[in-house]
C-alpha cells in the first residue's frame, strides 16, 4: 500500500472530470438534486397539514333545538373540526358507509330534555350521551375521537361553571416551538448525502473496475490516497450544493425555522466521508457492480427507515431502538437535529465524535482495499 | 544477470503464481532501448500477466524485473512517470471529450505543458477533439488509448493487444501510428495475436505458451531458425491430387478455399509433385511456392495439432 503522498493537482484532476460527467448526465443530476427536493416538498405538505390539523366531523343532530346547535357551535370554535351536517333523516351507519366517512357524531333527540333537566336536579352522575358511529379500520379515526373527547371535556367543565382542579402547562426543552417538518428536513439531508455518497462512490467504482479505468489509472502516479480523497471531495462538493437546495427550498416554502451553524457542515462531511468509504470497500468485497448496488441496497435501507429519518426512533420497539443505535446514520440525524434544532452544542459534539470515528477507520479500510495503484493483497 | 544499461527492459527468471496455477514460468528476456518487442502467444499465455507485472500493476511471485535500472517491485512511483501504457480493452470516461481525456491524464502526469494538439495530431483525432468517449468507434478509443499511454512523453510504451477487435483498416491505421512511434526511438513492448503485425512493427519476437518462453529473437531468425521449408499451394485441383500427394509421403491439407497446402524440405519435392500431377493428367490452375511466414512459425511452436503437420519435413530434413 503506497499512502505516502497527496498530490492536490491529480485531486483537482479527479474532481474536474467527475463533475463534468455529473453534469452531463441529466438523470444523476435529476436524483441528486431534485429527488431529495421532491421528497421535502411531499413528506413537507403532508407534515404541514398534520401540525395543524382540522378534522373532518360530520354531526347528526336529531334533537335539531337550540341547545344542540349551541353544541355544534361550540364544537366549530374549538378550531379543531371542519363541520359538515348530516340529514336526521338518513340511517348514520349506512351514510358513513356510502360516503366513507371515519366519524358521524349522533346528537340524540330528546338532548335538550334530558341536558335541561340535569341540570335542574343538578345531578351529573349520568351525562347525556352522544353517539360516536366510526370506521374501526380507518387510519387516524382514534385521533379524531381522542380531539373530540377533549374538545367535549372542555364543554363540560365550562357548563358546569366550576374551575379545573388540575391543570398542566407545557414547557419544551427546545428553545422555540418546532414543527414536524422541522425534524424532518435534517433527516432527509442525513439521508439524501448518505444515499449519495454510498451509492455514488459503489457506482463509479465498480463501472470504472468493470471498464478497466481502474487498471489503467493504477499505470499513473496517483495514489488511494488521491483517488479516496477525491472521491470524499467530489462528493462533499455535490453534497453541499444538494444540501444547500434542501435547505433553500425548505426555507421558501415551509419557512421552517432550522439553525445553520458550522455543525451542519461537519456532519455532511462525515456523513460523506463515512459512507465514500463504505462504498470503496463494499466495491472491493463484492467485485461485480450489481452485487455492489445490492450490499448497498442492504445496507442502505435498514439506516434510512430505522436511524430517525422519517419519525423518531422512540417510535419505535425497544429493540429496534438499541440496533437503530447502532447505525452510522442514526449519529448523523441525531447529531443534525442537535445542530439544527436544540442548538445543543455537546449533544452534537458526542455524535461528531461517534460518526467521526467510524468513519475514520472505514475510510482506512477503504484505503487498504481499494484497487488504484496496484495488486492489493 | 543482465545489467547492461543499455537495456531498457530486463526480467530475469520471472514467475507469477495465481493459486497455485503457473501464469508466468521462469521466463527471462532483455529489450534494448529504442527496440520494439513483441510478445506472441495464445489465449491464457501468460503475455497480460508479464505485462502488468513489467506496468507495476502485479506483483511477482519471484525473479526480478528491472525497468531503466530500477526495481518494478521497489520504484514504482520512480518507473511510472517514465512508461506509457496501453493495457488490454482500454477504455475511459464515457461523457469526457478526447481533449478533456488527454487533458485528464496529464495532469495525473504533472505535465505543466502538455502538448495536446501535437498527442491528437500523431493518432489522427484532432477532428473529434470534442467528441465524448463514449461516442468514439472501437479504433478510434484504441487510438485515443495511445495518445493517453504518450501524455507523459515516455522512454517505454507498454501496449497490450492495441489491435485487438479492430477492424482491418482501423487496425492498418494503429500500424501507422505505432510506426511514427518507432521511428521516434521509442522503446515498445507489444503484446499481440496477430503475426503479420508483429514481423511489421517488431524488431524482436518473444513466443510464449503456458507461461514458458519457446522462442525468441528477430521475426527473420525466428522463421529461419524454426520453419527451414517451403510452403506449396496447388490451387483449384481434381480431388485425386490430394491422393497422389499423399501417397508420394507428404502432409497435404485443403485450406478454406479448398485448395492444397503441402510443406516440403527440398525445392526437388515441387519438381516431383508436379510432374506425377502432370502424368496422372490431373489438373490444377494456379501455383504458389512461398517461404513459411511467422504466423506459421507461431503455430508450429504453440500448436501441437500443427506441429505434427511439419514433423515429417524436419525428419526428412
Amino acid at each position: 500500500m503506497n499512502l505516502r503522498i497527496i498530490h492536490a493537482n491529480i485531486i483537482r484532476a479527479n474532481i474536474i472530470v467527475s463533475i463534468k460527467s455529473f453534469y452531463r448526465e441529466k438523470t444523476v443530476v435529476f436524483f441528486r438534486i431534485a429527488f431529495p427536493v421532491i421528497l421535502i416538498l411531499v413528506f413537507g405538505t403532508i407534515f404541514m397539514e398534520r401540525d395543524n390539523e382540522i378534522f373532518e366531523l360530520s354531526i347528526q343532530d336529531l334533537s335539531r333545538t337550540t341547545s344542540s346547535e349551541q353544541l355544534v357551535e361550540a364544537l366549530d370554535q374549538s378550531e379543531r373540526f371542519n363541520i359538515t351536517p348530516v340529514s336526521p333523516d338518513v340511517d348514520a351507519k349506512q351514510y358513513a358507509r356510502d360516503n366513507k366517512l371515519n366519524l358521524i357524531v349522533i346528537i340524540p333527540e330528546n338532548f335538550e330534555i334530558s341536558l335541561m333537566e340535569k341540570m335542574a336536579a343538578g345531578h351529573f352522575e349520568t351525562p347525556v350521551t352522544l353517539t360516536k358511529v366510526y370506521d374501526p379500520g380507518s387510519f387516524g379515526v382514534t385521533t379524531k375521537i381522542g380531539v373530540l373527547d377533549m374538545a367535549l371535556a372542555k364543554i363540560n367543565q365550562e357548563m358546569s361553571g366550576n374551575p379545573p382542579l388540575i391543570a398542566s402547562e407545557p414547557v419544551s426543552i427546545l428553545k422555540k416551538k418546532y414543527r414536524f417538518i422541522e425534524f424532518f428536513v435534517p433527516g432527509i439531508i442525513a439521508m439524501a448525502v448518505m444515499t449519495a455518497s454510498l451509492f455514488g462512490s459503489v457506482n463509479v467504482n465498480a463501472e470504472l473496475l468493470q471498464k478497466g479505468v481502474i487498471r489503467k489509472l493504477s499505470t499513473t502516479p496517483i495514489t488511494r490516497i488521491d483517488w479516496i480523497l477525491s472521491n470524499v471531495l467530489y462528493q462533499f462538493i455535490l453534497a453541499v450544493v444538494s444540501t444547500a437546495v434542501m435547505l433553500l427550498v425548505s426555507y421558501a416554502v415551509f419557512k421552517v425555522s432550522l439553525e445553520i451553524n458550522a455543525w451542519l457542515v461537519v456532519f455532511v462531511a462525515l456523513d460523506v466521508f463515512a459512507f465514500v468509504g463504505l462504498g470503496m470497500i463494499l466495491t472491493r468485497v463484492a467485485r461485480e457492480a450489481e452485487s455492489a448496488s445490492a450490499a448497498a441496497d442492504a445496507l442502505m435501507f435498514p439506516m434510512m427507515f430505522l436511524s430517525g429519518t422519517f419519525f423518531p426512533v422512540e417510535m419505535m420497539p425497544e429493540f429496534l431502538q438499541t440496533f437503530a443505535r447502532i447505525l452510522p446514520l442514526y449519529y448523523v440525524n441525531e447529531g443534525l437535529r442537535a445542530a439544527m434544532i436544540a442548538v445543543d452544542h455537546t449533544a452534537a459534539l458526542k455524535c461528531a465524535l461517534i460518526i467521526g470515528a467510524f468513519a475514520a477507520v472505514v475510510f482506512v479500510l477503504g484505503i487498504m482495499t481499494t484497487r488504484i495503484g496496484g495488486e492489493t493483497p | 544477470m543482465i545489467q547492461n544499461s543499455k537495456y531498457a527492459i530486463e526480467v530475469n527468471n520471472l514467475t507469477k503464481h495465481y493459486k497455485g496455477l503457473s501464469a508466468v514460468d521462469n521466463i527471462s528476456f532483455a529489450v534494448e532501448r529504442g527496440e520494439v518487442f513483441a510478445l506472441l502467444g495464445p489465449n491464457g499465455a501468460g503475455k497480460t500477466t508479464t505485462v502488468e507485472i513489467l506496468n507495476t500493476i502485479r506483483k511477482p511471485t519471484s525473479g526480478k524485473v528491472m525497468l531503466l535500472g530500477m526495481d518494478v517491485t521497489q520504484k514504482k512511483y520512480d518507473i511510472i512517470p517514465r512508461i506509457g501504457v496501453l493495457p488490454q480493452g482500454f477504455s475511459s470516461f464515457d461523457r469526457i471529450t478526447v481533449k478533456e481525456t488527454l487533458q485528464y491524464y496529464s495532469r495525473l502526469f504533472c505535465r505543466k505543458k502538455p502538448d495536446i494538439q501535437g498527442l491528437m495530431k500523431l493518432v489522427n483525432l484532432k477532428d473529434k477533439a470534442a467528441v465524448q468517449y463514449k461516442n468514439l468507434s472501437g479504433g478510434l478509443k484504441q487510438r485515443l488509448g495511445i495518445a493517453v499511454a504518450l501524455v507523459n512523453d515516455p522512454e517505454i510504451v507498454f501496449l497490450d493487444e492495441p489491435t485487438t477487435g479492430l477492424d482491418p483498416l482501423a487496425r492498418r491505421a494503429m500500424w501507422e501510428v505505432l510506426l511514427d512511434l518507432k521511428k521516434n526511438g521509442k522503446t515498445l513492448f507489444l503484446t499481440t495475436h496477430y503475426m503479420e503485425e508483429a514481423e511489421l512493427l517488431a524488431d524482436t519476437v518473444s513466443i510464449v505458451k503456458k507461461g514458458k518462453i519457446f522462442a525468441m529473437g528477430s521475426p527473420g531468425e525466428l522463421i529461419e531458425s524454426n520453419a527451414d521449408y517451403l510452403v506449396v499451394m496447388l490451387k483449384s485441383v481434381d480431388e485425386t491430387v490430394f491422393d497422389i500427394v499423399e501417397k508420394m509421403g507428404f502432409a497435404p491439407e485443403y485450406d478454406s478455399h479448398g485448395h492444397i497446402t503441402v510443406r516440403l524440405a527440398h525445392t526437388d519435392d515441387v519438381r516431383r509433385i508436379l510432374n506425377a500431377v502432370r502424368e496422372s493428367g490431373a489438373s490444377f490452375t494456379g501455383l504458389d511456392v512461398r517461404k513459411p511466414n511467422l504466423e506459421e512459425v507461431f503455430l508450429k511452436l504453440t500448436d501441437d495439432t500443427f506441429l505434427k503437420s511439419v514433423a515429417g519435413i524436419e525428419e526428412a530434413q
